[in-house]
């Protein structure tokens, strides 16, 4: 294993975490094994999710379609790969809390390495750095071979690039959540001094930063406005946000969907006449906001799992002489 | 300074909300190389002098020196064994020592752990810590702190689940281990008569406060169990008088030799005795919390105080 060319305080952490450094392990080789079938099957699943028509004709066969399932082998599959990413932080926040320091300071044994030779601070930064980086490495591996599964990423087959799974799993926010859960189920563990309390504070705490990131996400990149015929047929790449309308008296609306289902110029100036609304607007995340998105999230993640450490740091110093 | 173990002046310890000091004004030397008994009641302070001596504790008064420096600088030359003896229940024993090797690089004596170990009546290395009894686990914790050939050992109630002959092959592999290396060893109980006839060097600890520190032999010389009719015994400093059947016996620190040689000629008749270490223990624990009775509450302030610690 890999536990032979360690040594020191470095063994003991990877050898007193041997559980969990094997479910880790399992469930990356679990999760790179499913991810490679999926690209194995992309190919199929795409020809099948797309048009059929009577045997004879130039497309597939709807008859043979209704019976082979394989696009909805990928996209369920898929769907649960990118729920089990987004939702990773949860775990290892109840384990960093609980086995990695609350069990520690709750039984004792952390007294006992600082009396090993092992400074506490010594002692928390190897509890911190290791899982860190494994952690680090992994859930990055999961998310280049998630993407890759994704091949063109047709949002009829893995879901549109907004939808909450879909984007925790396909960026670096991805590999922020997990270090946040490290470090505030560490910090919970440090405080709580006990490892039952210390997994639940947290895994409440990661999931409560996981809904406000969730509720908030939007909001963290100014977003794109339209008017005209553009707010009433945006694309469905686009994140749509807010929308309204501009009367006769030159009054904005918000949440105003008249005229939507107007398909034609004609179509739209017979709409405003009718409703008596002079423009319309929309404001939206276009697929382009991705990255800026993804930036500021994990940057806010990031910042917060530095402040956990430091708090930790400094609560340990506190308590320690 | 680098003939001392521990060194403490002022020390004191309060916790959180509560009140009271779980230690005050500690202040005492212990040279090294010696067998020290900490002794005093349950709720005296010695886990937590034991704890700030090993550097898992900071004093909230006073300073502690430990091996010539704070107790942190000298964290690899301490072992320290809790009273509950933490250790990690997933691991094997030999796992165990494992851990102590890795983490004490070029310190470890992996043959001084096994021994304690795995030696007489001793322990399977495949065996889970979380399968071992009380007393197993006590010698894993010593393995442990043997292994890292410490110079100053601190054990805190290292006797308190270990059989008869345990407690005996304990007591031996400690001297052993002193003489051999000239370690320090601290150890704490509230059972006096475990340790009398081990240690060389006494601290008695009560209610937080420091009663008496220091050698053993001189300890015992500086006392003397007197029996008299009188309730009389001057002119020493009676620690503690109790009614005996013949009349009253009484504990006192004899004052200087040639007086006391006078006094035992021309004064009453009595009858002298060499206490042991539990009756100078006792004697001097109860006269601190002395009912009414016949017990004598004497005059222990804090300047006789001073001058015992010094000793």
């Amino acid at each position: 294993m890999s536990t032979f060319a360690v040594k020191g305080l470095p063994w003991t952490v990877l050898r007193l975490h041997r559980t969990a450094l094997l479910v880790w392990g399992a469930g990356l080789l679990a999760a790179t094994i499913t991810l490679i079938r999926m690209y194995a099957i992309g190919d199929d699943a795409r020809a099948f999710a797309g048009p059929c028509g009577s045997p004879g004709t130039s497309l597939a066969s709807c008859l043979e379609i209704t019976e082979l399932t394989v696009d909805d082998t990928y996209r369920d599959t898929l769907s649960q790969v990118a729920t089990v990413l987004s939702y990773l932080m949860f775990p290892v926040a109840a384990w960093a809390g609980g086995a990695l320091i609350g069990r520690e300071m709750e039984n004792g044994t952390a007294q006992l390495n600082w009396t090993q030779s092992v400074s506490p601070a010594r002692w928390l930064t190897a509890k911190l750095a290791l899982p860190a980086l494994l952690l680090a490495t992994g859930t990055t591996t999961a998310v280049l071979l998630n993407v890759w599964a994704h091949q063109d990423g047709d949002p009829n087959l893995v879901g549109d690039w907004y939808y909450p799974d879909v984007f925790v799993s396909t960026g670096p926010v991805a590999v922020a959540y997990v270090l946040a859960g490290l470090s505030l189920g560490a910090l919970a563990g440090l405080l709580t001094r006990r490892a039952l309390a210390g997994a639940g504070v947290g895994f409440a705490v990661t999931l409560a930063l996981y809904n406000l990131l969730e509720r908030y996400r939007e909001d963290l990149w100014p977003a794109q406005t339209v008017i005209g015929r553009a707010a009433l047929n945006q694309p469905r790449s686009a994140l749509q946000i807010d929308r309204g309308a501009i009367t006769a008296e030159g009054q904005e609306e918000n949440g105003v969907f008249a005229c939507v289902d107007s398909d034609s110029l004609a179509d739209l100036e017979k709409c405003k006449a009718a409703t008596g609304l002079t423009d319309f607007w929309a404001t939206q995340h276009p697929r382009s906001h991705f990255w800026p998105l993804q930036f500021v999230e994990s940057g806010i993640v990031l910042a917060l799992s530095a402040v956990a450490v430091l708090t930790a740091f400094l609560v340990l110093r506190r308590r320690t002489p | 300074m680098t003939d001392t173990a521990i060194q403490a002046a002022g020390l004191g310890r309060r916790y959180g909300r509560r009140k009271r000091d779980v230690l005050a004004d500690c202040s005492f030397r212990l040279p090294k190389g010696r067998i020290c008994a900490l002794v005093g009641p349950n709720g005296a302070g010695k886990s937590t002098l034991l704890a700030i001596a090993a550097g898992l504790l900071k004093p909230t008064a006073g300073t502690v020196e430990v091996l010539g420096g704070p107790p942190t600088a000298a964290r690899s030359r301490i072992a320290y064994v809790a009273q509950h003896k933490p250790l990690h229940p997933q691991l094997t024993v030999a796992a165990t020592l494992r851990l102590g090797a890795e983490l004490n690089p070029g310190r470890w004596e992996q043959s001084a752990a096994e021994r304690i170990a795995y030696g007489t009546g001793g322990l399977e290395p495949k065996a889970k810590i979380r399968s071992l009894s009380g007393g197993q686990r006590t010698r894993v914790a010593l393995a442990l702190a043997f292994g890292k050939r410490p110079e100053l050992l601190l054990l805190d109630e290292p006797m308190a689940d270990l059989d008869p002959l345990a407690r005996h092959e304990l007591t031996g592999a400690l001297m052993a281990e002193a003489v051999e290396h000239g370690t320090t060893i601290v150890m704490s109980s509230h059972v006096v008569a475990e340790l009398e006839g081990s240690c060389d060097y006494l601290l008695l600890l009560q209610g937080g406060r420091m009663r008496l520190a220091g050698d053993t032999e001189e300890l015992l010389a500086a006392h003397a169990l007197l029996t008299g009719t009188g309730t009389d015994f001057a002119p020493h400093t009676v620690i503690e008088r109790r009614a005996s059947g013949r009349g009253h016996t009484a504990l006192v620190r004899v004052a200087d030799t040639t007086e006391e040689s006078a006094a035992g000629t021309t004064g009453p008749a009595r009858h002298r005795e060499q206490p042991t270490l539990e009756e100078l223990v006792l004697g001097h624990l109860r006269s601190h919390q002395a009912p009414a009775g016949d017990i004598d509450h004497t005059d222990h302030n804090d300047h006789t105080h001073q001058q015992e610690t010094a000793a």
